[in-house]
């Protein structure tokens, strides 16, 4: 009997416990609703008032997010928070943004959307509905990004995309979602325009990708790029997501002799690509795996199988662009290199993660924050529709590159990869020349002929 | 057997009417709380989720490892309803035919599956069905078939359909308002298997398989029935709540066994087999980690302590609290020990 007696005790407290939680969300919930609404009169309020004095009023301009602070993109998640948040704080530095004779600083809220993308959605709709967010930065990845889209839709937010390099979002006809960093299908450009323009002899192009909706779509489109610069693709195949062998897939490649290689997928099998390629002895003129060589241990497993190859990345903290060197038709905007870094580092350090360098998802993030606030300063106006117009005739170059739209699908057209490569045990900058610290490596050590 | 057993019909009702009431409060909520309608939306998924893993789990005491995939078949079965559509036209026909094929999809895949692994028993079916699910997903992924490993967008398809401003209507109120209509059929669907033989027939293969059997009851046909509407409901909710609310399909997503393990944790929370109990395990559940996430972390993370998964960290004790002080769950605890007036109402 006492032992029901404690068991009917337990459960009723782990009742009451639940009743308190969910009664609690519901009452923070709904004086947050309050508190919404009144803000926005008093937006509007102010709106009106500054019709008559155009004096120097410092307001408050919200950019809010989910990412993924936790699950399987947590690294990603943080690196893209601290790269928003330090181009936050340069733009802050500098006094803000200018709209329409008001001076507004940024301020950008975020929750943690557990990499779940059924989480996305209620978050959005938190952040526009009573956080009264101006404007919106995507989830990271691509499948979160397409989760969050229709509800931004609804609300009639625009919706930056920093970490979701798929082109099929921007097939489906949004308006107000805008893509920064470069599509998966133009992953290879830099890679294939680079051999065209160091190697005019190379003809043949060989693509092996792993089975996965990123490396497929990068391989696709490298497929289309290369037969467009003259290229024949000679050979192309996938592997399956965990293959732990890829002789099978390689075996034929000892005959076939291509001139070119790219492909991979992520990290475990890239670094197997490379190895079981040098294995095989099969050496073309350049190898370019995606994702893999970007990691410093990869040189450190693969020793000599490293050497020489390269690959595509969104951004390195090495890249030379820089207000010196500023391509026609394009304005310089936002920290240089080096102050984006030192911005990122003070964050890091403020956030407890230490001495560490922004990854290319920190400069992905940064740079949207930068196109957004540019973007509003042309437009003159908050108003989602004149801002989104305003993107269609931006042209930026910052810390991260080139930035442009496709003002119909709002797909990024300007941002090139930058093809980075293993010398000596190094990864060096080696294309576009702008960027670059480092003339390419090629043909590949070894290769025969 | 009557045509109509109007006694089992009755009992049924009134047993769905205090679940029935609960999502009618969810349903106010999701239009008088400004700003939380995909909160409550968030909510009702895994209510559903729940709801419709329970009939299986909860009645035959079975665990599908699986069940991810039967949304996974509703999902697709919806997008190749719009693929069908797109460009011979249609309209709004999309949104039966969608969900027709969807459960059609759902149903075969039940019965195939049911057919063969509720030959198994205990872990085996578990295992089993964690083959079947990891198993279609390779298969649409290596076979390059319904949009290989990238999935399905079928966004401008629908746009396409119902213009604009109709996709808009579809992917937000409409979807949500549907997911309610399917909380609705899945509380009375539920209900009714209790009120009648094929309760009882599930209610003795869970207790005792092989006393079943003996005492002349087809565990095989009540075993792969249950499977079948549990499987047709998942399908229905995948289909709303990923193809035409979400407008993506990707086999990375829908085949996460991620769904599977939640839909296990909300009903352990809240009470297998009972109707009550998914919707409690669900608003603890969302309940829990939106306040967590959105309130503390927060406030918490401004004060220098971090804390993102703290739910998590809440949530392990309840769950453990609630297997062992209450292994029928926080409804189930409630109704064995309540006064017998309450008894009734609590189920």
């Amino acid at each position: 009997m006492g032992e029901s007696r404690n068991q009917l005790l337990l459960a009723g407290a782990a009742l009451l416990l639940a009743i308190i939680i969910i009664g609690a969300a519901f009452f923070i919930l709904g004086d947050r609703g309050e508190e919404g609404a009144t803000a926005t009169e008093t937006g509007a309020r102010e709106g009106a008032e500054a019709g008559e004095t155009p004096a120097e009023e410092v307001e408050t301009l919200v950019i809010g997010a989910p990412l993924s602070l936790s699950g399987k993109y947590a690294k990603e998640g943080e690196m893209s928070l601290m790269g928003a948040l330090a181009v936050v704080n340069w733009i802050n530095d500098q006094g803000g943004i200018k709209v329409g004779g008001k001076t507004y600083k940024l301020e950008f809220i975020f929750y943690d959307d557990e990499s779940n993308p059924d989480r996305v959605v209620s978050l959005v709709e938190k952040l526009i509905a009573e956080d009264n967010v101006n404007f919106l930065l995507a989830p990271y990845s691509s499948g979160l990004t397409a989760k969050a889209a229709p509800i931004a839709e609804k609300y009639g937010a625009i919706m930056l995309s920093h970490g979701g390099a798929s082109d099929k979002i921007f097939t489906q006809g949004y308006e107000f979602i805008v893509q920064i960093l470069t599509p998966a299908s133009r992953y290879f450009v830099s890679v294939l325009d680079m051999v065209k323009a160091i190697d005019p002899e190379a003809k043949t192009v060989a693509i092996v990708y792993k089975e996965s909706e990123f490396a497929r779509t990068v391989a696709e489109g490298a497929k289309s790029y290369a037969e467009s610069l003259g290229f024949e693709v000679v050979y192309f195949k996938s592997y399956p997501a965990d293959a732990q062998d890829l002789t099978p897939v390689l075996q034929p490649l000892k005959d076939i002799n291509p001139d070119v290689l790219i492909g991979g997928g992520h990290f475990a099998d890239g670094q197997l690509l490379a190895r079981q390629l040098y294995e095989l002895g099969i050496k073309p003129k350049l190898i370019g795996l995606l994702v893999a060589p970007a990691i410093p241990d990869f040189y450190d497993n693969l020793g000599e199988a490293a050497e020489g190859i390269v690959y595509p990345s969104q951004w390195e903290p090495k890249v030379k662009y820089s207000p010196d060197n500023v391509p026609e038709g394009y304005e310089w905007y936002g920290p240089t290199v080096e102050e984006f870094i030192q911005y990122f580092k003070e964050v890091a350090r403020e956030r407890g993660k230490g001495d560490i360098m922004p990854s290319y998802h920190a400069a992905d993030a940064g740079a949207a924050i930068l196109f957004l606030a540019k973007a509003i300063e042309k437009a003159g106006s908050l108003d989602p529709e004149k801002v989104r117009e305003a993107m269609n005739d931006l042209a930026l170059y910052t810390f991260y590159g080139k930035l442009k739209i496709d003002p119909e699908t709002g797909l990024q057209v300007g941002h090139d990869m930058v093809v980075g490569q293993w010398q000596n045990g190094k990864k060096v900058i080696v294309w576009p020349r702008e960027a670059s610290e480092a003339d390419p490596l090629y043909p590949l050590p070894g290769y025969s002929g | 057997m009557t045509v109509i057993d109007w006694f089992a019909l009755r009992t049924s009702l009134k047993r769905a009417a205090p679940a029935l009431a609960l999502y009618t409060i969810l349903l106010i909520l999701y239009f008088a709380v400004p700003g939380k309608s995909q909160l409550i939306a968030q909510i009702l998924f895994y209510a559903v989720l729940g709801q419709a893993f329970n009939i299986f789990m909860g009645m035959t005491g079975y665990v599908d490892f699986g069940y991810v995939a039967f949304l996974a078949a509703g999902a697709y079965g919806f997008s190749i309803a719009i693929l069908l559509l797109s460009g011979v036209g249609g309209g709004w026909m999309f949104i039966p035919l969608g969900l027709l094929i969807a459960a059609i999809i759902a149903a075969s895949l039940a019965g195939l599956v049911g057919a063969i692994a509720l030959r198994l028993r205990g872990a085996y079916f578990a295992i089993a069905t964690i083959g079947v699910n990891e198993g279609l997903r390779y298969l649409v992924e290596g076979l390059n078939i319904l949009g290989g490993s990238i999935g399905l967008y079928i966004v401008k398809d629908m746009k396409e359909l119902v213009g604009r401003e109709g996709y808009q209507l579809a992917a937000t109120t409409l979807a949500d308002m549907l997911m309610f209509l399917l909380a609705g059929v899945a509380v009375l669907t539920t209900s009714l298997i209790l009120s009648t033989r094929m309760g009882f027939a599930l209610q003795a293969i869970r207790e005792d398989e092989d006393a079943a059997r003996a005492l002349g009851i087809n565990v095989t046909k009540y075993k792969i029935a249950a499977f079948m509407i549990s499987g047709v409901l998942g399908g229905a909710l995948g289909a709303l709540n990923w193809a035409l609310k979400g407008g993506v399909v990707e086999p990375a997503q829908v085949f996460l066994i991620l769904y599977t393990v939640e839909a296990i944790v909300i009903v352990m929370l809240g009470g297998a087999g009972t109707l009550l109990g998914p919707i409690f395990g669900a608003l603890i559940y969302i309940g829990l980690n939106f306040t967590s996430n959105v309130y503390i972390a927060p406030v918490l993370e401004s004060a220098g302590i971090k804390a993102t998964g703290l739910h998590l960290i809440i949530l392990a004790p309840i769950l453990l609290a609630v297997i062992i002080a209450a292994p029928q769950g926080l409804v189930g605890a409630i109704r064995s020990r309540a006064p017998s007036r309450l008894r009734e109402i609590v189920v």
